[in-house]
């Protein structure tokens, strides 16, 4: 059984159906890729994994860890070991970033964590994503320029060592450098922690740093497609457009 | 909408009363102290207080802060010394400090000085014995800023303070820790006049952290204070005031008075946290050139609360520095209304000057009004204000969620970090782990408010 079951997922948002059926098995040390034009329902199942209000399951279950998760907070979803890098995320003004880490930390722990064990943590954390030491006394998002913000969501992946994450667009709006950074934070979290992974993406780009072993195509809220790395290939010679007309009207499952 | 409709107050306003009492402006040059001595100024200050009306103050269309609830014939003041109250000792931090005076009702019940800077000729004392012992200090000061005829409880306060506090740092003696000042309120049915007399003399450097506080009880007390500091020549002072009147029917109507002399500098940082009704007038004036300030300002109001606050920024002479920024937010029924003026007098050429309020609303029945004026007479000169209103954001809420917060943990988070700024601006651990702490109190005591605004949109 995998870690992260979704079995059959519809979700509504705005009194819009936006994912119609869709199923997907992630565990951990598994690098998904889940790719698929803009509305697509890429976004909309991220923020349903990690239970965002405004997205209503109307059909199917998500399951993590055996636990079925379809009501639960999104807190306590963080707590059993989900995590989601935001798309946009937002800043929280007068927090800084250690502080906000050793809350976050600590909200899943009986005991606070000491003080020598989070700055050995954080130091590790700091290396592994190229950031300068003062980036954690800066307020969380406050005034960060894109790939900062980015960075600072892979840092708080890598403190809270989460067991599945999902990467919304992670690779959206960064440069050259800043995308390498973070795809090689995400891979060697795999590789150091045995994190497992759904980096959703657009385009092909961030898929050149990080490897995936599976790769789902998403079109109008169904997987349309799955396959290995040779399906990003696929997409980079053909474009969405050619493996909609294949499936796109149909939406039927395919290999 | 107005205050009666959303429930929080019962408006009734007598027409042609609340005119006298209309005091959208800063204090107009001198004050009563003009060599009269006390018994003159109280005798004056009695006569003013017979002839006069409880005060309304009034903004057309905004707000309108109205103490006729109050029963000021039921209230008493009283003399008597029954010790320092729970309330002191409960609330304020164990640390070191350079004194501490306590009024309790009428009365100074605790005068502590450090011995070294007795020596140096710091004087904390009651400003009766002020008076009577140190007269040359005192007079030239005494009301020296501060009318006592614009409204009847200014008037009572100038006519039958009691008690009183009085401080004074001598030339060149700098000190590290705060000189703690506190009133107290311990029981319904009292009236405290309290008087605070503070002169920094040239050079001094000090700091000062004033507690108002009450016991939680039943019925109503009153508060009526004035206080006036005075900064000489280059003289440096961080004055820091946490009030928090408990969960009684407190009233409390202050006026406040900061003057900065030549090159002085005053960071001032009041912390208004829970109170009935609250009204307060505090004016932070550059009087000699080279004059600099920080005028920082917190307050959350809660429940059925009422807070009212002017806050002057206030340039007599240039060249001049100024900075305001408050922070404020309310949930409940609370009312909170802030104006915020600065005002450049004729002739303070080069004066620079900047004020900016932020809001944030945590409950759909509490009502946050916010008024920056600016009056300027001086043509070289910069002057100018921002501000935001905003309410818990739930896309920050989620993503703290996503993070393992829980929802209230979020929402404590968020009003932490609004009011970070400037609480990290004290600059005095003890002090600022217990704003931080009372903040996040009534934020608990607010809780389920929180949640039902936040679930209802």
């Amino acid at each position: 059984m995998a870690d992260l079951e979704i079995r059959d997922l519809h979700v509504r948002t705005e009194e819009r159906e936006i994912l119609r059926g869709v199923d997907l098995d992630i565990s951990r040390g598994e690098i998904h890729a889940l790719m698929g034009p803009n509305g697509s329902g890429k976004s909309t199942l991220a923020n349903t994994l990690m239970g965002h209000p405004a997205y209503e399951i109307t059909q199917g279950t998500i399951t993590f860890k055996g636990e079925e998760l379809n009501d639960a907070p999104p807190h306590e979803r963080a707590k059993a070991g989900l995590f989601l890098a935001f798309q946009y995320p937002v800043s929280i003004p007068g927090v800084s970033v250690a502080n906000f880490l050793r809350m976050a930390i600590n909200a899943k722990r009986e005991e606070p964590i000491q003080v020598k064990e989070f700055r050995t943590q954080l130091q590790h954390a700091i290396e592994l994503l190229d950031v300068d030491r003062s980036f954690t006394s800066r307020h969380l998002n406050d005034g960060f320029s894109g790939g900062e913000k980015k960075r600072a969501e892979i840092l708080q992946m890598a403190m809270l060592a989460p067991d599945v994450a999902i990467l919304d667009e992670t690779d959206s709006g960064l440069d050259i450098d800043a995308l390498r950074t973070v795809a090689e934070g995400v891979q060697r979290l795999h590789d150091e922690q045995g994190l497992g992974a759904l980096i959703i993406t657009h385009y092909q780009r961030i898929l050149h740093y990080v490897q995936p072993e599976f790769v789902h195509i998403l079109m109008d809220g169904r997987i349309v497609l799955e396959g290995g790395v040779e399906l990003v290939e696929r997409l980079e010679r053909e474009g969405y457009d050619q493996i909609r007309q294949e499936f796109g009207g149909v939406g039927e499952l395919a290999v | 909408m107005s205050a009666a409709e959303n429930g929080a107050r019962e408006i009734k306003v007598k027409a042609g009363r609340h005119r006298d009492a209309t005091l959208y402006r800063a204090l107009a040059g001198a004050g009563a102290g003009d060599g009269r001595s006390l018994g003159e100024l109280r005798e004056a200050a009695l006569k003013s207080f017979a002839a006069s009306e409880l005060p309304v103050w009034r903004r057309s269309g905004f707000w309108t802060t109205s103490l006729e609830s109050l029963d000021l014939d039921a209230l008493e003041t009283s003399v008597e010394e029954q010790g320092v109250p729970d309330v002191v000792t409960r609330t304020l931090p164990d640390r070191p400090r350079a004194g501490r005076i306590v009024q309790s009702a009428g009365a100074v019940v605790e005068v502590e000085l450090d011995e070294a800077l007795a020596a140096q000729g710091v004087i904390l004392c009651s400003l009766e014995q002020a008076f009577a012992r140190h007269g040359e200090l005192v007079r030239p000061w005494y009301s020296k800023r501060l009318p006592i005829d614009r409204h009847k409880l200014e008037a009572a306060n100038a006519a039958f303070w009691t008690g009183g506090i009085f401080l004074h740092v001598p030339a060149g003696v700098a000190i590290e820790n705060p000189f703690e000042l506190v009133y107290a309120v311990d029981r319904p049915g009292l009236a405290q006049y309290g008087r605070t007399l503070i002169v920094g003399a040239p050079n001094s450097d000090f700091r000062v952290h004033e507690y108002d506080l009450a016991e939680d009880f039943e019925g109503q007390s009153l508060h009526a204070g004035a206080f006036e500091l005075y900064l000489q020549d280059g003289a440096r002072c961080r004055l820091a005031q946490l009030q928090d009147w408990g969960r009684g029917e407190v009233y409390d109507v202050s006026t406040r008075f900061v003057g900065v002399g030549r090159d002085a500098y005053c960071h001032w940082l009041p912390a208004l946290i829970g109170g009935h009704l609250v009204r307060q007038h505090l004016e932070l004036a550059v009087c000699e050139p080279g004059g600099d300030m920080a005028f920082r300002g917190i307050f959350f109001a809660e429940g059925t609360e009422h807070l009212d606050v002017f806050a002057a920024d206030l340039h007599e002479t240039g060249p001049s520095g100024g900075d305001v920024h408050w922070r404020g937010a309310a949930t409940g029924e609370s009312r909170a209304s802030f104006e915020g003026l600065i005002q450049i007098d004729p002739g303070a050429q080069q004066t620079h000057t900047y004020l900016q309020i932020h809001s944030m609303m945590l409950s759909p029945r509490a009502r946050i009004d916010v008024i920056p004026s600016v009056l300027v007479s001086s043509d070289d000169v910069s002057a100018s204000h921002g501000g935001t209103v905003g309410e818990l954001d739930e896309a920050v809420i989620f993503y703290m969620q996503s993070r393992g917060l829980d929802r209230a943990s979020a929402v404590r988070v968020i009003v932490e970090g609004f009011f970070e700024p400037l609480i990290s601006e004290l600059g005095d651990e003890p002090l600022e782990d217990l704003v931080r702490e009372k903040i996040a109190r009534r934020l608990a005591a607010a809780r389920e408010d929180i949640e039902t605004y936040a679930t209802s949109r």
